[in-house]
């Protein structure tokens, strides 16, 4: 079960982290196509940020700031949008996940639309990870019993 | 005779001298508890005042600071300054700043902030020195075969007021090798210690008064005491 734990030195130096490990999990997320990471790292960078606020808050909280409806809804949509952009390519003549034919469609160059093409689907992954992420500490730590479908 | 009574009145008008001046110090110590008691209430309704107040501006405002904050922080690890690299940025920067905004300011304390970072970065070099020197002693105490330890956990209060400060001094105690803080436990530290001589050197409370210093703490509630027990005294001298 989840309970705050008010431990003034973790809750504290947390609160101070947590912003900037979710936007360092970002930067990876959105530089993946030409550095180290992507979008499965940057996912579970942004999932663990996740799991500490609601290690560190409790959950009441991190219900507030991230229900789980909308976990299971982002999980969705990053799916959606690798996906998505997958089938893109196959509708303008290409193979699955052919970014470069993309280019016609956006109008840019070939090598511009595989970049963008690949951070899409980045931002894809990294919505799908951190919020399976997420959801998978919570049921595991619930033990898939949420406190509110207790007090019914 | 004459000179017997003589004594006795000034005995007697000693003595109604005294009692005045027991009865005068009384008055001024329950001044004194009264002002203060007075002054802890009205801070406290400042306090309720500025917090009410808080909530809807100030939510704005911590997210500009975050913001700023966490924008700055993406500079510095993109390096990319190209038009494309900085809207993802801000983008990034705002998503995270609305989602996080009441995290990194969650209770601002009355203090400039510009002297605190200044006297962070001079309690900085101090503090390394405090881990040198404990680092040799700990050394000492691990090679000498006699070993002469004395682990020891000590309980202290403390002074300090704000969540921030009490971190601080925490991790600064934690960073010092010897000693290791436990736990807070409603302003009672709960901490470790490996020799009666790092414990001594905590005690002495030189780490704590230099983190009030930091947080500026103590300081102006000081300066507000001695200009209270001034005004008082003012009052006085001119009843009399």
């Amino acid at each position: 079960m989840i309970f705050r734990k008010d431990d003034i030195i973790v809750n504290t130096i947390s609160r101070i982290l947590i912003p900037f490990i979710q936007l360092y999990a970002l930067y990876v997320i959105m530089h993946g196509h030409y550095s180290p990471g992507g979008g499965f790292q940057g996912g579970v960078i942004l999932g663990a940020s996740m799991v500490l606020l609601l290690l560190t808050r409790g959950y009441d909280e991190a219900k507030y700031k991230f229900p789980e409806q909308i976990a299971t809804l982002f999980s969705s949509v990053g799916v959606l949008i690798y996906a998505g952009i997958g089938l893109l390519c196959l509708f303008v003549l290409g193979n699955f996940l052919d970014y470069g034919k993309l280019a016609a469609l956006l109008n840019v160059t070939p090598s511009h639309a595989r970049s963008l093409g690949i951070l899409g689907v980045e931002i894809g992954v990294g919505f799908a990870v951190m919020s399976v992420m997420y959801s998978i500490f919570l049921d595991i730590s619930t033990g898939g019993v949420l406190p509110e479908d207790e007090e019914e | 005779m004459e000179v017997t009574l003589l004594i006795q009145a000034a005995d007697e008008s000693f003595r109604l001298l005294e009692k005045a001046r027991g009865q005068a110090v009384d008055l001024l110590n329950t001044a004194v508890k009264l002002t203060s008691d007075t002054r802890s209430v009205e801070e406290r309704k400042l306090q309720t005042f500025l917090s009410s107040g808080q909530d809807a501006k100030s939510g704005f405002q911590n997210f500009i600071a975050t913001f700023v904050m966490l924008f700055a922080f993406w500079a510095l690890l993109s390096g990319k300054f190209d038009l494309f690299h900085l809207s993802l940025g801000f983008i990034c920067t705002f998503v995270i700043s609305y989602l996080s905004h009441d995290l990194l300011f969650a209770n601002v304390r009355v203090g400039d902030i510009r002297v605190i970072i200044q006297r962070f970065i001079i309690y900085m070099p101090w503090l390394m020195y405090q881990i040198i020197t404990a680092n040799v002693h700990v050394a000492y105490l691990a090679l000498s075969p006699k070993m002469p330890i004395d682990p020891q956990v000590m309980r202290f209060k403390t002074k300090l007021e704000s969540d921030i400060s009490w971190v601080t001094l925490a991790n600064s105690i934690t960073l010092t090798p010897g000693t290791i803080t436990m736990d807070i436990h409603e302003g009672e530290f709960v901490v470790h210690a490996l020799s009666q001589k790092v414990a001594d050197d905590l005690d002495t409370g030189e780490m704590e008064d230099r983190v009030a210093h930091v947080f500026m703490e103590a300081d102006h509630i000081y300066i507000q005491d001695v200009l209270d027990v001034a005004r008082i005294f003012g009052e006085m001298r001119r009843a009399a």
